[in-house]
């Protein structure tokens, strides 16, 4: 198999003040299919998320997304995110507010084919089930229906390899199920590679074939879902509990 | 426009129309610098944007004159190269406007335009959208208000313009009288019916710019 990768990750990146930076180390691979950042609030994996989509520059380190080199602090190498094709979901889904929902999905198209009913956009619309609300303005819309637009707008532009940002967040446990249904089937049916970061176990086992754990800015382990066993067992350990325990941990 | 009393309200639209039209790309970029960028020097920026709003008129008006004036090294440059003379020209007039309407532009846009989320600055580069793509699709559809409110400010106060003019454009009937300075004039002539009829057009002016200026902001706030 001499297959690209659909990611490798290997870098360090540091925010906030000097006098007291926040400092993270993250390592990760996935050759295919969705690879689950796993950790607590904190430990690194939202910024992690930001370098592999290029809104943050490491400070040492190298990208590659399908073999494509786009980050590579030794040769001197930064690819800017517009250029990455690699798409992103911001943890609050950051639907653009003055556009409707298919001006929102079509919104990284090339001009002319900004339509709704555009090959790419009615198919998403429908795929995604939104099409009765094609022409709503997103403050009208719930969270799950955020999320979907937000997953439309960003499989539009047949990313390579596609960030979810805590993308269940605001969802109620009902709608969550669901939808980890629909990300699946869509995310298979587009063969996009995904890397979702999330605190909840059960999240990360129903979705991921691959885990990488976070710990204070650190990735510590990366493997199977077996990895995952831990913290599950922490979840299930009452019975009847569900995976908002970890809220917020 | 010859009417010796409507010539002042004309000249008055035209300075201020100019001098807004000259100062909104850069007073754009530079509220836009400002609001996102941390760079050395930032703060000595910030404080020379908002110089001219803090210094007397009458100081502004020195500077223009000794840097711009016959015998300024700028303008004899023009002068000797162009064959330029700025000094009591209506092109003056608009100079001077300039200075006082580029803070109003870039204070009032600033802050509309730090108040964009970021996270629809990530979505939309990540989206493939360049800088420029960026800012007219993403930034300025958010910060729209704001843009609206900075320009009608600016050019409310380039309108208003007065002591730096009157230094540096002269007060020249018939060609650089504009209203403020007209009035001044109108005024110590005893000629109080003329002056009144410039307060009232100014006065009038004036307080639908701030009314509209005010609407915008208390929309951006409720939302």
């Amino acid at each position: 198999m001499s297959e690209a990768l659909a990611l490798e990750a290997d870098f360090r990146v540091s925010v906030g003040a000097r006098s007291s930076p926040f400092e993270v180390t993250a390592k990760l691979s996935l050759d295919r299919g969705v690879l689950a950042v796993f950790g607590p609030s904190g430990s690194g994996k939202s910024l992690t998320l930001q370098v592999i989509a290029g809104l943050l520059r490491p400070q040492s380190g190298r990208i590659r997304v399908g073999g494509e080199p786009l980050s590579d602090s030794e040769a001197k190498l930064q690819v800017p995110p517009h250029r990455r094709r690699v798409g992103y979901v911001p943890q609050h889904h950051a639907l653009f507010p003055f556009c409707s929902v298919w001006r929102n999905v079509a919104f990284g198209l090339p001009r002319g084919e900004r339509r709704p009913d555009h090959p790419v956009v009615a198919g998403l619309l429908h795929e995604l089930g939104l099409e009765h609300l094609t022409h709503a303005m997103p403050e009208r819309l719930s969270g799950g229906e955020r999320q979907r637009v937000a997953l439309a707008r960003a499989l539009a532009v047949r990313p390579r390899l596609l960030l979810l940002d805590e993308p269940f967040n605001s969802i109620d446990l009902a709608g969550r199920r669901e939808l980890w249904g629909v990300l699946r089937a869509t995310l298979a049916r587009h063969q996009t590679p995904a890397v979702f970061v999330t605190h909840d176990p059960l999240e990360a086992a129903a979705l991921a074939e691959r885990v990488v754990l976070f710990e204070r800015g650190r990735s510590t382990r990366s493997g199977g879902p077996e990895l995952l066993e831990p913290a599950l067992e922490l979840v299930r350990g009452p019975p009847q509990s569900s995976g908002i325990d970890t809220h917020g941990s | 426009m010859n009417d010796p009393v409507l010539f002042p309200i004309g000249l008055s639209l035209q300075v201020a129309t100019l001098a807004l039209a000259a100062v909104v790309v850069p007073g754009v970029a530079l509220a836009w610098l400002q609001a996102r960028r941390r760079y050395p020097g930032w703060s000595l920026v910030e404080g020379l944007i908002l110089l001219p709003m803090v210094l007397p008129p009458s100081v502004i008006g020195y500077f223009l004159v000794v840097g711009l004036g016959r015998n300024g090294a700028l303008g004899r440059l023009l002068e000797d190269t162009l064959g330029l003379r700025l000094i009591f020209t209506p092109a003056a007039a608009v100079l001077a406007s300039c200075v006082v309407a580029l803070p109003m532009l870039v204070k009032t846009l600033q802050p509309a335009l730090a108040q964009v989320p970021r996270e629809l600055e990530a979505a939309g580069r990540t989206l493939g959208l360049g800088p420029l793509a960026l800012f007219f699709r993403v930034t300025l559809p958010v910060a729209w208000r704001g843009l609206v409110a900075a320009l009608v400010l600016a050019f409310a106060r380039a309108l208003g313009e007065f002591g730096a003019t009157l230094m540096f454009a002269g007060n020249i009937p018939g060609r650089t009288n504009t209203m403020p300075l007209e009035i001044f004039s109108a005024y110590q002539a005893g000629d109080d019916g003329r002056a009144l009829l410039y307060v009232v057009t100014l006065t009038v002016a004036s307080l639908a710019v701030a009314l509209l200026a005010s609407v915008l902001s208390g929309y951006r706030e409720r939302r």
